[in-house]
């Protein structure tokens, strides 16, 4: 099977006022087709980073980046962000729905960037998926968190990615909207048959994925399959 | 991912972005995120145009109310008669034409006769303005239905009938002429035209045609030829050039502005303080426009970077927002006209008292203004902070911190101030204003963002222990500085311009009022015998009229200055000679003519060796409306031998004080030192001259006396019986002239405070939109403040004094910009003394803390008002 994503030697340094600050240092990852990883870590030990560097939403110091086959590295932003309308969705902590667009318009948006003339009725049928279709005309910010983030990932289904990131999706819900939202997330890979990365430092959640990398310091200190270690 | 799908990708989602940048702008309308955007543009639109179309319109109505003291648009004068080729070239240019020959004669009665001012006029005078006409003396006026008198016919001043001892349609005799009195002339539109010999006398009208049988125009006679021209000013400006060229400078068209030094600087300043206004205007909106764009984008980068993650490339964010911003434009300049136009008709409807006359149609060209302001303002304000958008990192939807960054760059400050000096250059078409605008926007806003840095950074200085508010809202300031520098900048450049336009406004109003107060005299008498003063003084004692100093007057040529031969002051300059245009230098135009004349056929016609003669006067007082700027005044122990000069002839001269001249006077030539400087008043319309000599200087010299007289209606009557008693003496009735300024003047001033209100207007928007900008943060801060227990009245007292504070700030500052623009403006460009305003040095401070401080609280008023989680929940998404 071909690598969906693939790190290399890849590191993240940034200049600060105190000098020079490594994020990530010398990481190599290979994530097959629909295959589902968990990247766990306390806080501040690069997720995020690493996440933005797999999805193209940044470029590293060194080291190359491939994803869907295509070296990041020597992309520019143009590229990039032509590459990600086409092959991934995201999911966030903080939901990231434009809050002048109704629940529908936020999921029609990738559909119509794609210039796909029924996005309309694909958006509808997804929103009737996640079970928002009393919703569809109501802007974010009448929505609750959990709804919020329902419609954030019928709006990543949407654009028909092959990999999603999703950072966190739990992180601003309780844990019973968690769980749910969770619910939903993993039966809509399996239909769709996406590749999945999910940061997160809930246990519960990391243990539904298939992979788990765990990241200390910048550093890759575990990358187990789920086989392999627990059963549940 | 080929080339082929990509280019695919890309080609097809132009028309699906144009859609989803109409969805934005829709969705952000209903939201409300555009509107103060739109608010803004829309505003700047509608000022600029309405204030466009308004000076436009005024404009052209007062240069055909001041056309009227032509009679015509452009005039031409001369000794002899001029080609006939000037008038017809000027009709195939689609011109109207008119002429009159002006000459002085005596006109019988079987009962008397009197010296008269003839002036004989073709069919088709006056091109501008009215003739007044009465049906008996001092009767009841009315327009004359066309043109002057019929063949055979002549009008006179009201005065001539009681005078000739005669009535309506009574015979007079003119040369071998004789002719019917048919009407009498209370009016004539040019009655002040000319010097004292067509002046000189009550006014008999003619027919050209009816001239040559009289005989009285012979070789030798003193008669002025005129021509008159009127029509579309770019034939005119053409036929202009093409008289120039044609007969090599020796015929010069005049218009209002080379005739009546009066009229011409109210015209002057009341155009440039309309340029002003409309700057401002310009200016104010640009900020709204910068400030409102900015916020718009600020909120838009979130917008951007998730945009990003679905697949946007920079550019196709480009051409969303781009969208947007036509979108916006559009909208702005269709409403903006409409709302402009209905402005202009607003503040004409304002004036109609003032502005009785019926104003010419607007042009289209106010709309384009509009429309051009609007897209410059856009483009340089608003595009940049848009366009950065495009620059957003997508990683912002990971990290929130990567906030401010794109917007601290400088670009869209470059791209800002280049695009609105473009804009007031285009605009003012006017580089002195521009430079002094830009000049003292940019030097306060350097002094300033310096100023209330430090200020601001030491914010905790001593004393400050006012309670927890207190700390509150300097720890506020303090943390969002930036921002607080930007808002008192913005804050004291909206004040400036306000306390700027007001105190312009009000010096220009004051001057204008002291010029010519009510019970200015309006009649000049010259050529007075000195042994005639004490009987005269007497005379006017005994019919109640108030008397005014009899100056003594001569005309004296300046030989030498401290031994050597005096330049010509005038020399470098043709157009330089305006201050002779002063109505004592002006009446005596033909006597002056006469000596130059002399002058220069004694000098065989050689430039170098040329004196220029002006009236001089001696007396121990100084004249009001005169001051002193330099050396002493002689007082009533003047000693003789000494001259005050008045400054601007001075500084041409070069003359300093105690340099000794020597003047011809007559035959005599007389040795003077300088003591003192000048300043004159040469618009009041009383006796002015360039030199007075110390009593004693000049008793020896025979000279007339000259003097001046206010009379209203009928009193008029009383110059016949004045005449009659010293016939010498002549009268120059400058009544109508007066009355004409005084009109001009009225309307002028009505201009400027309108234009003065609504840049007020303009400037309260900015200060509304620039407290709007920074709602966001501090909605956000206050629902955390207010989660944190902070309770409602700790809050709004924070709120006030931060708001005060800035207001104080912005106060001060401005302040400060407002005297120094104004003290360059006044100097500058109106040509005014600058007086410091020490009232607004109080009022300007005090001022801005109420304004800023009662508009921030209740802007912000909503922040407490609304629960903190609903604020909290808008703001997180
Ligand atoms: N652009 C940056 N500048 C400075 N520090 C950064 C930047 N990006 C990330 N960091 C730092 O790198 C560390 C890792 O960040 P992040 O990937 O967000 O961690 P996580 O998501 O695991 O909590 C943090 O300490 C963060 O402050
Ligand atoms: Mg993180």
């Amino acid at each position: 099977m071909t690598s969906m994503v693939e790190a290399r030697h890849l590191c993240k340094r940034v200049t600060t006022s105190e000098g020079e600050l490594v994020i990530l240092s010398d990481i190599n990852l290979s994530i097959s087709a629909a295959e589902t990883v968990a990247i766990v870590g306390a806080s501040g030990s690069g997720k995020s980073t690493l996440l933005g560097l797999m999805a193209g939403l940044d470029s590293a110091s060194s080291g190359d980046m491939l994803l869907d086959g295509q070296n990041l590295s020597t992309m520019d932003e143009e590229q990039r962000a032509r590459l990600r309308g086409q092959s991934v969705g995201f999911v966030f902590q903080s939901f990231q729905l434009l809050p002048s667009l109704t629940a529908l318009e936020n999921v029609m948006l990738p559909i119509e960037l794609k210039n796909d003339r029924n996005a309309r009725q694909k958006a509808a049928q997804l929103l009737q998926r996640v079970g928002l279709e009393a919703r569809v005309t109501h802007y974010p910010n009448q929505l609750s968190g959990g709804e919020q983030q329902r419609v954030a990932i019928a709006r990543a289904f949407a654009s028909q990615a092959k990999i999603l990131f999703a950072d966190e999706p739990t992180g601003n819900l309780d844990t019973t909207t968690g769980a749910k939202v969770i619910d939903l997330l993993f039966s809509l890979n399996k239909e769709y048959g996406t590749t999945l990365v999910l940061v997160t430092h809930d246990d519960r959640l990391a243990q539904r994925c298939g992979r788990l990398v765990r990241l200390v310091a910048g550093e890759i200190t575990e990358d187990v399959v789920a086989g392999d270690a627990v059963h549940v | 991912m080929s080339e082929q799908s990509a280019s695919a990708f890309n080609t097809v989602s132009v028309r699906t972005l144009i859609g989803v940048a109409l969805r934005l702008l829709w969705r952000d309308w209903r939201g409300g995120e555009l509107r103060l955007l739109l608010l803004a543009m829309i505003m700047a639109v509608t000022s600029v145009s309405g204030i466009a179309l308004f000076t436009d319109r005024l404009e052209r109505a007062l240069l055909q109310e001041s056309a009227n003291m032509l009679a015509a648009d452009r005039v031409l004068g001369a000794r002899e008669q001029p080609p006939r080729e000037l008038l017809s070239e000027a009709e195939q240019r689609g011109l109207s034409t008119a002429e009159y020959i002006a000459f002085a004669s005596m006109v019988f009665s079987d009962q008397g006769n009197l010296l008269i001012a003839a002036k004989a006029v073709s069919d088709a005078y006056p091109l501008r303005g009215d003739l007044q006409v009465a049906d008996e003396a001092f009767g009841v006026a009315y327009v004359a239905d066309q043109g002057g008198p019929a063949r055979g016919e002549v009008w006179v001043e009201s005065r001539v009938l009681p005078s000739l001892d005669i009535n309506i349609g009574d015979t007079v005799f003119l040369g071998d002429s004789e002719f019917t009195v048919s009407r009498v002339l209370v009016q004539e539109p040019d009655r002040q035209q000319g010097g004292m010999m067509e002046n000189a006398g009550p006014r008999l009208l003619m027919h050209m045609d009816d001239v040559p049988a009289t005989n009285v125009i012979q070789p030798g006679s003193r008669v002025t030829y005129r021509y008159l021209f009127a029509g579309e000013q770019s034939a005119l400006e053409d036929y202009t050039t093409w008289v120039r060229n044609q007969f090599d400078g020796q015929y010069r068209l005049r218009d209002v502005r080379d005739e009546s030094a009066e009229v011409s600087e109210a015209l002057n300043r009341g155009e440039s303080f309309l340029l002003l206004g409309s700057l401002f205007a310009v200016l104010l909106a640009g900020v709204a426009i910068a400030l409102t764009a900015r916020r718009y984008s600020e909120r838009h980068f979130d917008y951007a970077a998730i945009l990003k993650t679905l697949g946007c490339t920079s550019n196709q964010i480009s051409i969303i927002y781009f969208c947007i911003l036509l979108a916006v434009l559009l909208l702005a300049v269709i409403v903006g006209s409409i709302a402009g136009w209905g402005l202009h008709m607003l503040i004409l409807n304002l004036l109609q008292s003032v502005i009785p006359i019926s104003l010419p149609p607007a042009s289209g060209l106010p709309f384009v203004v509009g429309a051009l302001t609007a897209l410059i303002c856009l483009f340089a304000f608003a595009l940049p902070p848009l366009l950065a958008l495009k620059h957003t990192s997508p990683l912002r939807v990971l990290r929130k911190d990567l906030a401010d960054a794109p917007l601290s760059t400088a670009l869209p400050y470059v791209f800002g101030i280049a695009g609105g000096l473009v804009l007031v250059i285009w605009y003012s078409q006017d580089l002195l204003i521009t430079a002094i605008l830009v000049a003292a926007v940019s030097s306060v806003a350097v002094a300033l963002s310096a100023l209330s840095y430090l200020l601001l950074r030491s914010g905790t200085a001593a004393g400050m222990r006012a309670g927890s508010a207190w700390m509150l809202a300097m720890s506020a300031v303090r943390r969002r500085r930036r921002q607080s520098v930007l808002q008192v900048l913005v804050f004291s450049l909206t004040i400036m311009s306000l306390l700027t336009l007001g105190l312009l406004r009000t010096d220009l109003i004051a001057d204008w009022q002291a010029q010519l107060p009510e019970n200015t005299p309006n009649h000049f008498m010259m050529n007075i015998r000195s042994d005639q003063v004490a009987g005269m003084e007497d005379y006017l004692r005994d019919n109640d009229i108030q008397s005014n100093p009899f100056y003594p007057m001569m005309s004296a040529g300046l030989l030498r200055v401290n031994g050597e031969t005096a330049p010509l002051p005038w020399d470098n300059d043709e157009e330089g000679n305006n201050a002779s245009s002063s109505v004592t230098e002006r009446s005596a135009e033909s006597s002056q003519d006469d000596a130059s004349d002399a002058d220069a056929a004694e000098n065989d016609g050689n430039r170098s060796g040329r004196v220029e003669n002006r009236q001089v006067t001696y007396t121990a007082q100084l004249p009001p409306d005169n001051e002193l700027v330099a050396g002493s005044w002689w007082g009533s122990d003047a000693r003789p031998g000494e001259v005050s000069v008045e400054l601007d002839y001075a500084n041409r001269l070069r003359l300093e004080l105690g340099d000794e001249l020597v003047f011809r006077l007559g035959q005599q030539e007389v040795t003077v030192t300088v003591t003192s400087f000048r300043t004159v008043r040469w618009d009041n319309m009383q006796p002015n001259f360039f030199f007075i000599f110390s009593p004693g200087t000049l008793d020896s010299i025979g000279s007339t006396y000259l003097s001046t007289l206010l009379l209203q209606g009928e009193q008029k009557v009383l110059l016949n019986d004045l005449l009659r008693t010293y016939p010498t003496i002549v009268v120059l009735e400058v009544d109508a002239l007066i009355e004409q300024i005084q009109t001009i003047i009225a309307q002028v001033s009505s201009a400027v405070e309108l234009i003065a209100v609504l840049v007020l207007i303009a400037g309260a928007l900015v200060l509304l939109s620039c407290v709007n900008a920074t709602l966001d943060e501090r909605f956000r801060e206050n629902a955390i403040l207010r989660t944190l227990g902070a309770g409602r009245k700790l809050i709004m007292t924070s709120l006030l004094i931060e708001f005060a504070f800035i207001g104080l700030l912005a106060g001060l500052i401005a302040t400060l910009g407002a005297e120094i623009s104004v003290y360059y403006l006044q100097v500058e460009v109106f040509q005014q003394e600058f007086f410091p305003h020490y009232w607004v040095w109080i009022v300007g401070p005090l001022a801005g803390t109420l304004i800023i401080a009662s508009l921030g609280v209740n802007a912000t008023r909503r922040v407490v008002s609304t629960s903190p989680l609903a604020v909290l929940r808008n703001l997180s998404a």
